[in-house]
C-alpha cells in the first residue's frame, strides 16, 4: 500500500508541521520525552510523527520497545488494566530507559477507561511514556491532557500535497496530468492518506491519470453514499432509503457513528432551507448520543431518515 | 416413516462422514498397527464437541473393516464390576464368528462419580491389558478425571466442519428427500448449528419434512419461534389501537418476543402509516423505545421494561390517524433476513478491515470506510498489484474473492 510504502520513516524525512518536528527532535537529542497528544484531523501525520520520533529514538530496531495500541478496536478499560499496564511496567532495555506505547484514536476510549489510564501513566512514567492520538483533543478528559505535552497538527497546505502526489507520480513511473494532480488534491481534502490512496486506485486503472480517471475511480470506490441516501429521504421514499442505509451498514461494514458524522457534514450542504437544516442538526446531536448510549444503529438512523422525509415533503409545500 | 434422518442418512462408511480428514486418516493408521502385534496405545480417545462425527465414524469404520462393535454408553451402568463384565471378557477373547472386535466406550463425560463408581479406574487397566482394540470418546478430553487414563491412550481431536461442508450434507439429504431448498437456506442451518451436524440434520427435518420447497424465510423464522399468526394478530392491535389500553394488552396478551416485536414493528410501519409526519413521529416512538431497550441492557435493570413497552405500543398507536388504506399484508422483518444473509460477508469483511487496520496503523472501522472501497477498485482493475497487496496485508483466498467480486 502507498501510504505505507511512503510514510516517512524519520523525522527528517518529515515534509510538513516543522515546528513540530523541531520539539519532536530536541526529544530525540535530550533522549527523554514527555507524554504527549497528538491531536489533529485525519491523515495529517499524527501516526507518523509518532512512529518516526520512536525511530529516531531507539534506532531500525525501535519495533521492540514500541507499543501501538488502536482505542477504537480495544475501547474498553480491561485493555488498560491488562495489556497497556503489562507493557508499562516492565523495564526496556537498551540507552533509553522507557518504552513509548502509541495509543491511537484514543478520543474513542470510554471515560472510565481514561481514567484508569491516568493512574497508569503516572505510576508507570519512568518505565514508560505514552503518545495519545485523538482528532479532537477535547474528548481527552482533563487530568490526562494536564499531564501531556500537547501538539496540534494542522491540514498541509495544497502545495505540500502537490509536491507529494509528484514524487511518488515520479518514484512510480506515472503519467498525470495538472487537473488529474488537482482532482486528487480536491479529493483528498488535505487528508494525505486518503490523496494517496486516490492516487494509488486511480493508478491501478493503468491509464494516464487525468481528472476523468480520477472521479471514476472514486465514483467507483463509493457506489453507495450518504448523501444519496440522504436525497433519497428527503424525495419521499423512506423505504428505499432504509434500504441504502442497511447496505452502507450492513454491506461496507460502517460504523453508525461514521454514517451520522458523513451526514452531518453533508446536511449544510444541502439545498434545504436554513431553518431545517438547524432542526436536523439538533435530531443527528440527539442519534448521536443515542448511539453512544448503546442504541441500536439502524433503528435510530432510520428515525433520522423519517425526519429527513418530513422536512422533504414540508418543504415541498414551500412551508 | 417418522424415523430421524439422523439416523436415516447416518454414515455407512468412512467417507461419507463430513469433515475432520485428519482425524479419520489416523483413526486408521492406528487400527492397521492391530496386525498381529500391539500398537503403541491400545486405545483411542477421540475428543471433541458433540455432533462432530466421533461415534459414527467408528461404527462406520467397524463396518468397513468388517469388525464386531461392541458398545457401551452412558445408558449402561458402568459400575467398576459391570465394566469388567462387559469389556473385561470382550477384550480378551476373539468372537464365535472369527470377526475381530472393536470396542467402544461412548460418552466417558457421563461417567459419574458416584453410581459408577470405580468405572475409569477399571476402564484404565483394561485399556493396558486388551487385546482387541478399544476407542473411547469424550466432549472434554481435559477434564482432569481422565488424567490417568489419558496417559494410556493416543488422543484424537475431532474438529467442528465447516459451515460450507455441513451445507452440502444438507443439500444432499434434500435432493434425496425429493425437496428442493434454497442454498441461502441450508446455509443459514448450517450457520446456526455452529459445527453440530446432528443438529443441522434434526433441525433440517424439523423444517422441510413433508414440503416440496424450503425457502430461506422459512427458517429465519425459526428464530423466533412465535407463529405467524399470533404475530400479525399482535401488530394489528398494536398499529390500529382504538385507544393508549388497547396498545398496551396488545402487547401483554401475546408471549411475543418484545425484541422480535420491535423488528416486526420496525419492518410494517412505513407500509402502513403513510404521511410524512406521522411516519418521522411514530418512527421516533420506536426509536424511544430502542433507547430504552439499550438502557436496559447496559443497566440490566428490568424494571425500565415497561418504558420500552410503554413507546413500542402506546406512543405508536397515539402518533398517527390510524386510518386504514385498504388491506396490507404484514412482511416477515427483512433486517433479521439481510443480518442473516450476510453474517457470513460481514465476517469476512471485519477480518479483512483488522488485517488492514494493522498494517497501516488505523483502526478496523476506519479500514473499512477509508481503504476498502479503494481497494476494491484496485482489485478489480490490477491483478498484479492486487495479488502484492494480498500477499502484503495477508490475505487468504476468501477475503481477496471478497473484495476483488463486483457487487
Amino acid at each position: 500500500m502507498w501510504t505505507e510504502k511512503y510514510r516517512p520513516r524519520t523525522l527528517d524525512e518529515i515534509v510538513d508541521q516543522e515546528e513540530i518536528v523541531n520539539r519532536l527532535k530536541s526529544f530525540v537529542k535530550a533522549r527523554n520525552i514527555p507524554h504527549c497528544i497528538f491531536a489533529g484531523p485525519p491523515g495529517t501525520g499524527k501516526t507518523t510523527a509518532a512512529l518516526c520520533l520512536a525511530h529516531d529514538l531507539y534506532g531500525p530496531g525501535y519495533h521492540e520497545h514500541l507499543m501501538e495500541l488502536n482505542a477504537s478496536d480495544e475501547r474498553g478499560i480491561n485493555v488498560v488494566r491488562e495489556t497497556v499496564k503489562t507493557f508499562a511496567r516492565t523495564r526496556s532495555i537498551g540507552e533509553v530507559p522507557f518504552k513509548i506505547l502509541i495509543l491511537d484514536e484514543a478520543d474513542n476510549m470510554t471515560s472510565d477507561a481514561q481514567q484508569a489510564l491516568r493512574r497508569t501513566m503516572e505510576r508507570y512514567t519512568e518505565t514508560a511514556r505514552f503518545i495519545l492520538i485523538a482528532n479532537y483533543s477535547g474528548r481527552i478528559i482533563e487530568p490526562i491532557q494536564s499531564r501531556c505535552a500537547p501538539f496540534r497538527f494542522t491540514y498541509l497546505p495544497e502545495e505540500r500535497i502537490r509536491e507529494r502526489i509528484q514524487y511518488i507520480a515520479e518514484q512510480e513511473g506515472l503519467t498525470i496530468t495538472e487537473d488529474g494532480i488537482k482532482a486528487i488534491i480536491e479529493i483528498g481534502g488535505g487528508d494525505l492518506r486518503r490523496t494517496i490512496n486516490v492516487l494509488q486506485t486511480a493508478a491501478s486503472t493503468g491509464k494516464p491519470i487525468d481528472e476523468e480517471t480520477v472521479y471514476s475511480v472514486v465514483g467507483r470506490a463509493n457506489p453507495a453514499d450518504v448523501r444519496d441516501m440522504m436525497l433519497t429521504a428527503l424525495n419521499g421514499d423512506f423505504i428505499k432509503a432504509r434500504n441504502k442505509l442497511r447496505d452502507l451498514l450492513l454491506k461496507y461494514g460502517l460504523a453508525g457513528s461514521d454514517i451520522l458524522g458523513q451526514i452531518h457534514s453533508e446536511v449544510f450542504r444541502l439545498n434545504i432551507p436554513e431553518r431545517w437544516k438547524v432542526k436536523i442538526m439538533e435530531i443527528i446531536g440527539e442519534t448521536d448520543y443515542r448511539l453512544l448510549q448503546g442504541s441500536n444503529e439502524e433503528i435510530q438512523l432510520s428515525a433520522l431518515l423519517a425526519k429527513f422525509v418530513e422536512a422533504g415533503a414540508e418543504i415541498k409545500r414551500g412551508s | 416413516m417418522n424415523i430421524p434422518w439422523t439416523l436415516k442418512y447416518k454414515p455407512k462408511t468412512l467417507s461419507e462422514v463430513i469433515g475432520n480428514e485428519d482425524a479419520k486418516r489416523k483413526i486408521l493408521q492406528w487400527i492397521k498397527e492391530w496386525n498381529g502385534k500391539y500398537p503403541k496405545k491400545r486405545a483411542l480417545l477421540l475428543y471433541g464437541p458433540p455432533g462432530t462425527g466421533k461415534t459414527v465414524t467408528v461404527e462406520a469404520l467397524a463396518n468397513d473393516l468388517d469388525m464386531e462393535l461392541v458398545q457401551s454408553n452412558a445408558s449402561d451402568y458402568r459400575t467398576a464390576d459391570a465394566v469388567q463384565r462387559f469389556a473385561g471378557r470382550s477384550s480378551q477373547y476373539g468372537t464365535l464368528f472369527g470377526k475381530k472386535r472393536l470396542i467402544l466406550f461412548d460418552e466417558l463425560d457421563g461417567i459419574t462419580g458416584s453410581a459408577d463408581r470405580g468405572g475409569l479406574r477399571v476402564i484404565t487397566r483394561i485399556v493396558k491389558e486388551t487385546s482387541s482394540p478399544i476407542i473411547l470418546i469424550a466432549n472434554d478430553a481435559y477434564n482432569p478425571r481422565f488424567s490417568t487414563l489419558r496417559k494410556s491412550c493416543q488422543l484424537i481431536e475431532f474438529k467442528k466442519p465447516t459451515r460450507t461442508q455441513i451445507a452440502r450434507l444438507l443439500a444432499k439429504i434434500c435432493s434425496l428427500e425429493g425437496i428442493q431448498a434454497e442454498s441461502d437456506a441450508l446455509k443459514l442451518i448450517a450457520e446456526r448449528a455452529n459445527g453440530d451436524v446432528r443438529a443441522a440434520i434434526n433441525d433440517l427435518q424439523a423444517l422441510a419434512q413433508g414440503k416440496e420447497r424450503l425457502t430461506f424465510e422459512d427458517v429465519a423464522w425459526l428464530r423466533s419461534r412465535d407463529r405467524k399468526e399470533v404475530i400479525f394478530n399482535t401488530l394489528r392491535r398494536i398499529f390500529y389501537a382504538g385507544s393508549i389500553t388497547g396498545a398496551l394488552r396488545a402487547a401483554q396478551e401475546t408471549d411475543v418476543d418484545l425484541d422480535m416485536l420491535l423488528e416486526w414493528i420496525y419492518e410494517n410501519l412505513p407500509y402502513h402509516v403513510k404521511d410524512p409526519k406521522e411516519l418521522a413521529a411514530t418512527m421516533e416512538m420506536l426509536a424511544l423505545a430502542d433507547v430504552y431497550r439499550g438502557r436496559i441492557s447496559t443497566t440490566q435493570d428490568w424494571s425500565l421494561m415497561r418504558y420500552y413497552i410503554d413507546f413500542m405500543t402506546a406512543g405508536i398507536a397515539t402518533s398517527w390517524s390510524r386510518k386504514s388504506h385498504g388491506w396490507t399484508p404484514f412482511k416477515f422483518p427483512s433486517r433479521i433476513m439481510s443480518m442473516s444473509r450476510s453474517k457470513a460477508e460481514r465476517d469476512v469483511l471485519k477480518a479483512i478491515s483488522l488485517r488492514i487496520g494493522r498494517r497501516c496503523h488505523i483502526s478496523a472501522n476506519r479500514a473499512a470506510r477509508d481503504v476498502i472501497p479503494f481497494l476494491r477498485v484496485i482489485f478489480q482493475n490490477d491483478p498484479k498489484m492486487r495479488d502484492g497487496l494480498a500477499r502484503w496485508f495477508g490475505l487468504d483466498e476468501e477475503m481477496v474473492n471478497f473484495l476483488s467480486s463486483e457487487e
